[in-house]
C-alpha cells in the first residue's frame, strides 16, 4: 500500500519533471514575487531614465515600507499564482481519465485513495516548493532593497499563505475529480474562488473564520500587528475543509464509471 | 475447473439494456473468444469483467475469491484502444505498472526485460511510447498486462487493428500464452477464433446467442450443403427439391439453388444419379461444409441482413 503510494507520488514528480513544471512554475512565482520590490525600489530611476515627469510636475513618490512591499508581492501569488495553480492542476484527473490512461492504471490493483491522494501530495509538493522559494526571493530583495523582515515573520506569513493555496489547489483536484473536461474544472475552480473570495471580502464580519482570511491575518502580521484570534480558528478550518475536499475527490472519483 | 462465473450479467446505459444477461463461466486454462459483431457488447462485457465497468445487475465471482476482495490481483487487460503515458518509456512504464500490481522493484525489472523480449520490442526497451508503432503499443499493451502473471488475460480486439503481420505475430503469442493463462479474447474476425480458441462464446445484441467448443459447435450446424447452379432460371426446379428426400431446406437465388442436408453421403450419389438420368441443364455442382462464418450467422439469425462488420481474412 505505501510502496504503491510511493510508487504513484514518484511518477507524479517525475511527470512534472519531463514536461517541465518543475522549472517553469518556480520561474513564474520567482518573477511574480520579485516583480514588487524591484519596480518599486526603482521606480524614480525608472522614470527618470524615460525622460523623466515634465517640468514642473510635483510628484513626490512616497517610499513604500518593507511590509507594504512585501504584501504587494504577495498579492500577486493570490491572484495571478492562483491562475497558475488551477491550470497547473486541473488536468491532474480528468485529463487521464480523458485520455483514457486512467483506465490502464486503474485494472490493475491501485487503490483509489492512493491515486488521488498521490496525485494531489504531487501537486501540492510543486506548489508549496514554487511559492516558498519564489517568496523567499521576494522577502530577499525587499531586504537588501528595503528593510528587512524578519525571517520568523516570513515564514509564519509563508505558511498562512500556503494554508490558502493548499486549499485552492485541493478544490482544483475535486473539480478534477468530478469532471470529465479539464477546462470545465479550470473554470469551475477559478470561478468558485474569485466569488468566495469577493463574497469573504464583503461580509468580513461573519467570515473572521473563513479560510480566504488567512492572507489578510497574515499581512497584518508582516505590517507589525499581532496575530487575530481568529487566524486560529480559520487554519484549522482551512485544514478541516481541505481534508474534506480531498476526501469527496476520492469518492467521486471511485464513483465514476472510468471507461467512458 | 472454473475460473470465472457470470450469472445475469445486465448492464444498461441512460436506461437502454446493452447487456441483456449473459450466463457463462471460463475455464481455467483454456483459450476463449468472444465472438460477435460490432456493438455486440463485447468491450462492455470485458470492462464489466475487469472492474472498471460496474455491471446494472447479475454476479461476476472467481473462484476461490469472496466478493468484497480485489480481483484485479488476478486480471491482466488489454483494452481496444491502448494510452500510454506518453513520456515514458517502454521499460520506464512497464516497471512502473509492475510495481503497481505489487511486484518488489527487482521482480518489475526482471519481469520487464522478460516480457519486452517476449513480445519482441526489446529494441525498443528506452524509446519513448509516443515514438512508437500502433502494432508496438499493441505488444507493448500485451506485456503490461501480463505483467504480475494474472491468471485471467482478457484482450479487447488484440489484433483487429494490426497488419496481417502483426496481426500474425500476435496470434502466435497467444498460442504460446495459452499454456500459462487463461484467455479471454474478444474479436469479430472469425478466423482468429477459429485458430487459437478452445472455446467460442457468441455474443449478439447484448446476449450469448451459442456457445461452445470448434468441435461442438461444427458438428451441431454441420448441415452439410450442395449448392447448384444452373443455366437458367432455377425456379422451375422448385418442386423437384421440394419433392426430393434427404432434403432439409432450400434456397433459390437466381440460377443457384443451396441446399441444406442430413445426410451428405446419400444426398450426394442421389442427386447424381438424377442429375445424370434427368440430364440437368447444371453448369456447377458443389458440396461446402458450413464455416463458422455460417454458423454465425445461422445463430445470429437467418433473416438479418448480411453484417459486413463480420469480416473474413485470408491470413
Amino acid at each position: 500500500m505505501m510502496s504503491q503510494w510511493i510508487t504513484l507520488l514518484q511518477k507524479e514528480l517525475v511527470e512534472m519533471w519531463r514536461n517541465f513544471k518543475w522549472l517553469w512554475v518556480p520561474i513564474t512565482f520567482i518573477l511574480l514575487g520579485v516583480k514588487e520590490p524591484l519596480t518599486s525600489y526603482y521606480m524614480q530611476p525608472i522614470l527618470d531614465a524615460l525622460g523623466g515627469l515634465p517640468k514642473g510636475a510635483v510628484i513626490k513618490l512616497p517610499e513604500p515600507s518593507a511590509a507594504e512591499v512585501l504584501v504587494e508581492g504577495l498579492s500577486s501569488y493570490t491572484s495571478i499564482g492562483v491562475l497558475i495553480i488551477v491550470l497547473t492542476t486541473m488536468g491532474i484527473i480528468a485529463g487521464e481519465r480523458k485520455s483514457g490512461v486512467a483506465a490502464m492504471i486503474l485494472v490493475k490493483p491501485v487503490s483509489f485513495i492512493s491515486y488521488v491522494t498521490a496525485k494531489w501530495m504531487g501537486g501540492l509538493i510543486l506548489l508549496v516548493f514554487s511559492f516558498f522559494i519564489g517568496y523567499l526571493a521576494t522577502w530577499y530583495y525587499t531586504g537588501i532593497l528595503f528593510e528587512w523582515i524578519s525571517f520568523g515573520d516570513f515564514l509564519h506569513s509563508f505558511l498562512l499563505y500556503s494554508l490558502w493555496l493548499g486549499l485552492i489547489l485541493t478544490f482544483t483536484v475535486f473539480c478534477s475529480s468530478l469532471f470529465l473536461v479539464p477546462g470545465t474544472a479550470g473554470f469551475i475552480s477559478i470561478a468558485t474562488v474569485l466569488i468566495y473570495t469577493l463574497i469573504s471580502g464583503t461580509l468580513t464580519k461573519w467570515m473572521k473564520w473563513s479560510p480566504s482570511m488567512l492572507t489578510d491575518y497574515a499581512n497584518q502580521l508582516l505590517a507589525g500587528q499581532s496575530l487575530p484570534t481568529a487566524a486560529n480558528p480559520a487554519a484549522a478550518i482551512t485544514v478541516t475543509a481541505t481534508i474534506i475536499l480531498l476526501t469527496l475527490s476520492v469518492v467521486v472519483f471511485r464513483k465514476k464509471e472510468l471507461a467512458a | 475447473m472454473t475460473l470465472v462465473e457470470v450469472s445475469g450479467l445486465k448492464k444498461s446505459f441512460h436506461g437502454t439494456e446493452v447487456i441483456k444477461g449473459l450466463d457463462f463461466s471460463l475455464e481455467r486454462g483454456k483459450c476463449i473468444a468472444l465472438l460477435g459483431p460490432n456493438g455486440a457488447g463485447k468491450t462492455t462485457t470485458l470492462r464489466m469483467l475487469s472492474g472498471l465497468m460496474k455491471p446494472t445487475s447479475g454476479s461476476i465471482s472467481f473462484s476461490n475469491y469472496g466478493k468484497g476482495e480485489d480481483i484485479r490481483h488476478l486480471i491482466g487487460y488489454l483494452p481496444q484502444f491502448p494510452v500510454y503515458f506518453d513520456w515514458m518509456t517502454a521499460k520506464e512504464f512497464l516497471q512502473y505498472v509492475g510495481r503497481l500490481a505489487g511486484l518488489s522493484s527487482r521482480e518489475a525489472k526482471g519481469r520487464t526485460m522478460e516480457l519486452l523480449k517476449r513480445v519482441g520490442i526489446e529494441e525498443a526497451t528506452n524509446r519513448r511510447i509516443a515514438k512508437f508503432s500502433g502494432g508496438m503499443k499493441q505488444r507493448l499493451g500485451i506485456a503490461q498486462a501480463l505483467i504480475h502473471r494474472p491468471l485471467l488475460l482478457m484482450l479487447d480486439e488484440p489484433v483487429s487493428a494490426l497488419d496481417p503481420f502483426g496481426r500474425r505475430e500476435v496470434l502466435e503469442l497467444l498460442e504460446e500464452l495459452k499454456k500459462e493463462t487463461t484467455i479471454l479474447f474478444s474479436t469479430h474476425i472469425l478466423n482468429d477464433a477459429e485458430e487459437v480458441c478452445d472455446k467460442i462464446l457468441f455474443l449478439h445484441k447484448g446476449r450469448i446467442v451459442e456457445s461452445g467448443t470448434m468441435e461442438e459447435l461444427m458438428y451441431r450446424y454441420t448441415e452439410a450443403k450442395i449448392d447448384f447452379s444452373f443455366n437458367q432460371k432455377a425456379d422451375k426446379y422448385e418442386t423437384l427439391f421440394a419433392a426430393s428426400p434427404l432434403v432439409n431446406s432450400f434456397k433459390i437465388q437466381g440460377d443457384t439453388v443451396t441446399v441444406e442436408v442430413t445426410n451428405l453421403e446419400k444426398a450426394r450419389s442421389y442427386f447424381l444419379n438424377r442429375i445424370a438420368e434427368e440430364n440437368w441443364s447444371l453448369s456447377k455442382f458443389e458440396i461446402s461444409s458450413m464455416t463458422l462464418e455460417d454458423i454465425f450467422m445461422k445463430v445470429v439469425g437467418n433473416d438479418e441482413p448480411v453484417d459486413n462488420t463480420i469480416t473474413k481474412r485470408i491470413g
